[in-house]
């Protein structure tokens, strides 16, 4: 039996990048979601143009509610697999099927992509910001993840049904991960690419939001 | 040795702490890791409380000499827990409010939650 896999986009003005990665991930998938998050500029817009569902925040919520909207969506259209994927570009799209194999032949519940799993060229800083979200996210949930902070990720039938994504913002992919521990699901990771650019590096996060996201992590699973 | 009252409640009020982490656990409201963090920050209290004596260390380290210092930082403790309880309340506040805006947004697609069940 085929399994309706759809994709999830959570975009904040991405108007510039976003057509690009509905068209590539569209050779992969049944259907587009975009989520367009409060954007300021067209991306709703385009996305649409570019034949994807979009579905609007009325204002910006962050990547994790997005994220969840879209999964709620994928969920409402039928989706027995559900991809997520970064809205700048920054994920090959000829990784995609290697990133869905161990969901679809039913081997994994989520799989998450790693892109320090090859050689890639990623900017130190960058290295730094990830490795420090890998150890709060341990440190928050027990599971080792080697790239805990990407967005590209894969939820098999069985994290589909049960994912419930309560916070709003990047903290979501530690989230993500104490769902994993919470309700047993299977986990694979996946060595991928990744195209980081001058624009990839000026949307990512910066240092103060980064403490503060790792702070929240500690204190809301300390206290949960 | 005299066991004050102090040296009773503390270790009952952290063994129901504890019991009560673990019930989450079983509940699948809090992860094994959670629950055993938790045991580790309330028995740390249990032996404080129940040997004073071991943090006479800390007092070095931290310069709580006096009864002023001890309450002082007792309050800090207090103002601590406050502010932690306000972020809480906040987060669950902007939690609302995401509920509402992912509910809007469904309807304007028709994809709704209570229309699918």
């Amino acid at each position: 039996m085929s399994q309706k896999i759809i994709a999830v986009i959570p975009a904040y003005n991405e108007s510039t990048r976003v057509v690009q990665v509905i068209e590539d991930a569209k050779q992969y998938v049944q259907q587009v979601i975009v989520v367009n998050d409060g954007s300021t500029d067209d991306t709703a817009a385009v996305a649409s143009s570019a034949g994807a569902t979009v579905v609007s925040h009325v204002e910006n919520c962050g990547a994790g509610a997005a994220t969840m909207t879209g999964i709620e969506a994928a969920r409402a259209l039928g989706a027995d697999v559900i991809i997520t994927l970064d809205a700048d570009g920054q994920h090959d799209p000829h990784d995609i099927p290697a990133v869905l194999e161990p969901a679809l032949q039913n081997k994994a519940d989520i799989v998450f992509a790693d892109r320090f799993g090859q050689r890639n060229h990623i900017p130190m800083i960058r290295r730094v910001f990830n490795a420090i979200g890998n150890l709060v996210t341990f440190a928050a949930t027990g599971r080792w993840v080697n790239d805990s902070q990407c967005g590209f990720k894969v939820f098999g039938p069985k994290a589909v049904r049960e994912i419930d994504i309560r916070m709003s913002k990047f903290e979501f992919c530690t989230e993500i991960v104490r769902e994993c521990v919470q309700r047993n699901w299977r986990v694979a990771q996946i060595p991928t690419k990744v195209l980081y650019s001058e624009y990839t590096m000026a949307k990512g996060q910066s240092f103060a939001l980064g403490v503060r996201t790792a702070l929240r992590i500690l204190l809301r699973s300390f206290l949960r | 040795m005299n066991v004050t009252a102090y040296q009773i409640i503390v270790p009952v009020a952290s063994f129901l702490a504890i019991a009560y982490a673990w019930n989450l656990v079983v509940r699948q409201k809090k992860t094994v890791w959670e629950a055993i963090l938790w045991s580790i920050f309330w028995g740390a209290i249990v032996y404080i409380a129940v040997d004073p004596s071991s943090i006479d260390h800390l007092t070095r380290i931290t310069g709580i000499k006096d009864r002023e210092n001890a309450v002082l930082v007792t309050f800090l403790g207090i103002l601590f827990f406050i502010v932690f309880y306000l972020v809480i309340r906040l987060e669950e506040l902007e939690q609302r409010q995401t509920r509402l805006i992912r509910k809007v947004a469904l309807k304007q697609v028709d994809l709704e939650k209570e229309k699918r069940e």
